[in-house]
């Protein structure tokens, strides 16, 4: 059996239905291409509509009367018989798959049609697409916040919204300097340049407008290097997180022994190098689990403490372009092996300059392997507005005191950076040692998800 | 330097082209032995001859239709619209056909027609004949649009409207015609798409073309006695449009009018305000002000003056992004 | 209320495929091959336009307008052609395609919806883009007569339009300038009765053919189902044209015996029987019963050319069958000779988001 399914095509310039009028075949028959099969009736005209396969009837989808959605299953059509008269549909023949950029489209319309192929709503159809609300929206659509709602986003607007020219707005983001915060001198109460220059020199701001009213800057030869891009971005996300969070770091050192053991064991077992860094992502995100306050983010307009219910990982990568944080998603539910692989591919898309929006944006805690470039440990800037950022230093022999013996063992220290707004030292210090222990256990470490 | 008038310079020019190639055709209405209403074709149909240079029977959506197919029998017809809202009965033909046909053809068509159309107001004349359509092409795809302010410019862009493979909608304005200007004429100044400036200024920019170019520097020239210095941008061709140079523009004064006869509704101002709030949205000072016709249709001729923009209207739109 | 011949109109062959006037059939400068070459292409038109309509029935096509009971029309004219004669079609020509060897999978592509124009190649193939708004293409053909003639070429422009045509200002524009410019071209309208749901009969007060008279060049009423007489009066004002620079109005009177399209539906303005009734005038069964007669269809030729027409339809359907559309961005590459920035940057954003390298994660 090869059995063809006929969907109900759009008969008439965006009609979206058609009522059965009548078969003119049944079930068990056999048809021609081009053999009429059912009359229906569209809101236009009443027409015939002919086989487009040569075959026997299988299934007829529906009694007179029935109303079909274009895009539906009309018939069903057992076409073995017939099989090479007829092309299969959505193939393109080799003459059109020559002409330039028909390939490309073809693949893409294919891929198409099988992302629409999972969507249970109807099956796309080649010609007409009838009438649907629903579908045509972008599938390839950015996550949008409101003004105000987003965690990096600018203050909410509201009744208090604040008069001021776009050029004065942006000022007022380099200085740091909160447009509601400052009085506006200009016509109707609008903020003028002059105004946020004030604030800022009156410490309104939070940015280095210190830098623009400093009286001593260095003096002599010089070159200057423009800050754009990605760069500009960590630098007013650095700025702003070093200006607006209290933060403190705190450290660990660990006996790596384990950890050691478990990413020879794991390489071997992957045949290919894996990096300390998956395992301690995944016991860090089993350390969520009972210090949930390390994946939060402290939300001052609301003056809550926001608990994030999944844990979505933040890498801080090393690019060409500058600092960069693909997320590695729900990594709650992924293993080691898993995460390593995901790390690795984002890493390298990161690198290669084609991480999307999407993969860069929407961690709630977040990790840097500062040991990646030989540091011992780091002191990590939170990502703002995340709570929490830890440290991974280079995991190297030391001297170790075990059982009152000094021994030459792995080890490697980490660091805690959080917002002490939502963590105090003593909750960070219990997470910590729980992170530590989880490391220094060769049985919790081998109970850790592999897939 | 000669002196030359707007006139004498497209008419050098439809001969410049004419003589560099013997593939260019002038066609219109008394476009032969009057030499067209305006001159512009003056004594043109004495030197090329009638084969190249004719008289059409007095019907706009012919002379663009049988541009088209002059054109896909390989020849560069230069077509004359006598007036502004005489171009309106060809509009079918220019959006429907000669503006798509390189498109629809997938490239394989095409489509050197030059349409010149006389446009705007300023001299006095009758009904219909003070209009400025620039909209409705500008918003037609596959139209080239150019729009010259001075006789030198407008040599330069009709020889190179002429020689471009895509159709081109060439607006004169009737107000300069007769303005003159010194200097070689020559088809070597501006490409298509890179707007002019045509006064430095460092306060504020008014952006123009055609016939309010001139009423520009007129404003700036005032506002200079007060110690303001403005900027005046030519944009010459509508279509393609000099993004980068309206962006630059904000960026440099932040104080932005735009200056155009049509009606302000859906004008082109609009789209000169939308480029530049997209692409400059933070150098502004002010919000981008328009002055423009009114939204009424072209008014008689003993009030038009009341109608177009005019120095000071110009000079109260500065005020209002100044003192912002 | 049908006669056996229009009036006025040339007619060499009676409904029943009698010849009418035997002086007219000696004269043509037609031979044996010819005759079958055109019956043959007649079948072709037949069995793609049929099998055309089936496509759009089965969501292949858009949209499509059935050439039916036009063939005679339209292979007739189309034949008295030659090859430097350019064709400006409607929507409607397949029948004129066929004969101009245009591939007719690329044809069916404006009908599917996957790229407009239809035509790869119109300045090779001299056959210009399928031209929708009724009439605007009879100056288009205009344009192209005057420019042959400047260029002293012996060549003349057809173009094909219907009676609805005939009310549109292009219409006149054009024949008027071509008679005062005398531009080498042939007005082929194809008054099928309908224009949609209108009656010739509310189009115009006064018959098409007549109305060359004022613009100062000959008119002609041909019966349009009658291959031999369309042949013969489109034959004459093509040599007209090339020779004495003088255009022709031809008015060939037939009859659309489809829908005005596949989206249309007939029965709402017109009656079974107005439609059955002109059955009897098939031009296909018309020109069979002379080729019959002239001994011209041995079964070879008639299996061989019945077995073409259903080839040239699998052709249609095999190349038109899930066919895809150039991706969008190709389509910025022709709007302009050469890319504007504006564009480009418009360009850019559709390959972002239907490429995969824009795809989100």
């Amino acid at each position: 059996m090869a059995e063809r399914v006929f969907n109900l095509p759009d008969l008439g310039e965006g009609l979206g239905e058609a009522e059965i009028v009548g078969w003119k075949v049944a079930e068990g028959d056999e048809v021609e291409l081009n053999q009429p099969l059912v009359e229906v009736n569209t809101a236009k005209a009443v027409v015939e509509i002919p086989s487009p396969f040569a075959g026997k009837i299988v299934t007829l989808h529906g009694a007179a009367g029935d109303v079909v959605e274009v895009g539906r299953p009309l018939v069903t059509i057992d076409v073995e018989a017939a099989v090479g008269e007829v092309g299969p549909p959505g193939v393109i023949s080799p003459a059109e798959a020559a002409s330039d950029g028909v390939q490309a489209a073809a693949e893409r319309t294919e891929a198409r049609a099988e992302e629409a192929a999972e969507r249970p709503k109807r099956e796309a159809v080649l010609v007409g697409y009838g009438v649907d609300a629903e579908e045509g929206r972008p599938s390839r659509r950015p996550r949008l916040q409101a003004p105000g709602t987003g965690r990096v986003g600018p203050r909410a607007a509201g009744a208090g919204r604040v008069g001021a020219s776009p050029v004065v707005r942006r000022l007022a983001r380099e200085l740091g300097v909160d447009l509601a915060d400052v009085e506006g001198s200009g016509p109707g109460g609008r903020v003028t340049r002059e105004d946020i220059e004030r604030a800022a020199q009156e410490g309104l701001g939070t940015a280095a407008g210190a830098e623009e009213t400093s009286p001593s800057r260095p003096s002599g030869a010089e070159e200057r290097i423009p800050v754009r891009g990605i760069r500009r971005l960590v630098a007013q996300k650095m700025t702003r997180a070093w200006a607006e969070v209290p933060m403190v770091t705190t450290f660990r050192g660990v006996d790596a022994t384990h950890v050691d053991a478990l990413r020879a064991e794991l390489s071997q077992d992957a045949g290919k190098k894996i990096s300390p860094l998956a395992i301690v992502v995944r016991a860090l995100v089993e350390v969520c689990g009972d210090h949930p306050k390390l994946n939060s983010w402290f939300d001052a307009e609301a003056h809550e403490i926001v608990l994030m219910r999944s844990c979505h990982v933040g890498i801080a990568t090393d690019t060409e372009r500058g600092l960069m944080v693909p997320v590695v998603r729900d990594a709650g539910e992924k293993g080691v092996l898993t995460l390593a692989d995901e790390i690795a591919e984002l890493v390298s898309t990161a690198r290669a300059g084609r991480a999307t929006p999407d993969q860069l944006s929407g961690s709630t805690i977040t990790v840097t392997n500062v040991g990646s470039f030989g540091s011992q440990y780091g002191t990590p800037i939170v990502n703002f507005p995340e709570a929490a950022i830890l440290a991974l230093g280079v995991v190297e022999p030391r001297a170790l005191v075990v059982e009152g013996q000094i021994e030459a063992r792995h080890a490697v220290t980490l660091s805690l950076t959080f917002d002490h707004r939502v963590l105090d030292g003593a909750e960070a210090g219990r997470a910590m040692t729980a992170l530590q222990e989880l490391l220094e256990s060769p049985f919790r470490l081998g109970a850790l998800p592999r897939r | 330097m000669p002196e030359v008038t707007m006139v004498q310079a497209l008419n050098e020019a439809l001969r410049f082209a004419m003589g560099e190639d013997d593939r260019v055709l002038v066609l219109g209405e008394d476009v032969g032995k009057l030499g067209g209403v305006f001159r512009i074709t003056d004594r043109i149909q004495a030197e090329f001859g009638e084969a190249r240079v004719f008289d059409t029977p007095l019907a706009e959506s012919a002379i663009a239709g049988v541009s088209l197919g002059l054109a896909m029998a390989g020849w560069r017809p230069v077509a004359e619209m006598q007036f502004d809202a005489f171009s309106y009965p060809a509009l079918d033909q220019v959006i429907s056909h000669v503006a798509k046909y390189r498109f629809r053809s997938v490239g394989a068509v095409d489509v050197p027609v030059v349409i010149r159309i006389p446009c705007g107001g300023g001299i006095g004349a009758a009904e219909h004949h003070s209009e400025s359509p620039e909209a409705y092409y500008v918003h037609t795809s596959g139209l080239k649009v150019a729009i010259p302010s001075t006789p030198l410019d407008a040599f330069n862009l009709l020889v190179r409207s002429i020689r471009d493979p895509d159709p081109v909608i060439f607006l004169e304005p009737k107000s300069r015609y007769w303005s003159k200007e010194s200097g070689e004429l020559s088809p070597d100044g501006l490409p298509f798409g890179r707007a002019r400036t045509v006064r430095e200024g460092s306060h504020a920019t008014l952006v123009a073309w055609g016939g309010m170019v001139a009423r520009c520097l007129q404003a700036a020239n005032a506002a200079a006695e007060d110690g303001v210095e403005v900027e005046v941008l030519d944009l010459r061709t509508l279509v393609p449009l000099d993004i980068e140079g309206l962006a630059n523009a904000a960026r440099k004064t932040g104080r932005i009018v735009v200056v155009h006869e049509a009606p302000m509704t859906a004008g082109f101002g609009a789209e000169v305000v939308a480029r530049i709030v997209e692409d400059a949205f933070e150098y502004l000072e002010a919000p981008v002000l328009r002055v423009t016709g009114y939204d009424i249709p072209y008014p008689p001729a003993k009030v038009e003056e009341h109608y177009l923009p005019s120095v000071d209207r110009i000079l109260i739109a500065l005020e209002k992004v100044l003192s912002f | 209320m049908i006669r056996t011949k229009p009036d006025d109109a040339l007619q060499i062959l009676a409904p029943d495929g009698t010849v009418v006037d035997p002086q007219a059939r000696q004269a043509l400068d037609l031979g044996d091959e010819d005759l079958r070459a055109m019956y043959r292409a007649m079948l072709v038109t037949r069995a793609v336009d049929l099998e055309a309509t089936a496509l759009q029935r089965q969501g292949e096509l858009a949209v499509y307008p059935p050439v039916l009971g036009q063939e005679a029309a339209q292979i007739g004219s189309a034949y008295a052609l030659g090859e430097e004669d350019f064709v400006f079609p409607s929507y409607r020509e397949v029948g004129v395609a066929v004969v101009r060897g245009i591939d007719l999978v690329e044809y069916m592509h404006f009908h599917r919806g996957t790229r407009h124009g239809g035509i790869a190649d119109p300045l090779g193939s001299h056959f210009a883009e399928i031209s929708v708004p009724v009439s605007s293409q009879v100056l288009h053909a205009v344009g192209w007569a005057l420019g042959a003639r400047l260029d002293g070429k012996n060549a003349c422009a057809v173009v094909y339009f219907g009676d609805g045509a005939t009310s549109q200002g292009d219409f006149h524009e054009g024949c008027n300038f071509a008679g005062v410019l005398r531009c080498p071209v042939v007005f082929f309208c194809q008054n099928n009765q309908w224009a949609i749901s209108v009656p010739v009969q509310k189009q115009t007060a006064a018959p098409i053919w007549k109305k060359a008279e004022a613009y100062g060049f000959p008119g002609v009423r041909v019966d349009g189902n009658d291959v031999l007489a369309v042949y013969k009066v489109s034959r004459e004002a093509v040599a007209r044209a090339r020779e004495e620079r003088v255009p022709t109005l031809i008015e060939a009177v037939t009859y659309r015996m489809g829908p005005h399209s596949t989206a249309d539906d007939a029965s709402r303005y017109r009656s079974r029987e107005d439609v059955d009734s002109w059955q009897a005038f098939d031009p296909l069964e018309r020109f069979r019963r002379l080729l019959e007669s002239e001994g011209l269809l041995d079964p070879g030729f008639l299996n061989r050319a019945e077995a073409d027409a259903g080839a040239e339809a699998a052709k249609v359907r095999a190349g038109i069958q899930g066919a895809q559309p150039r991706p969008l961005e190709g389509f910025f590459d022709h709007t302009f000779s050469e890319m504007p920035d504006f564009l480009a940057r418009q360009r850019e954003e559709v390959v972002r988001l239907t490429t995969e390298e824009g795809e989100g994660a």
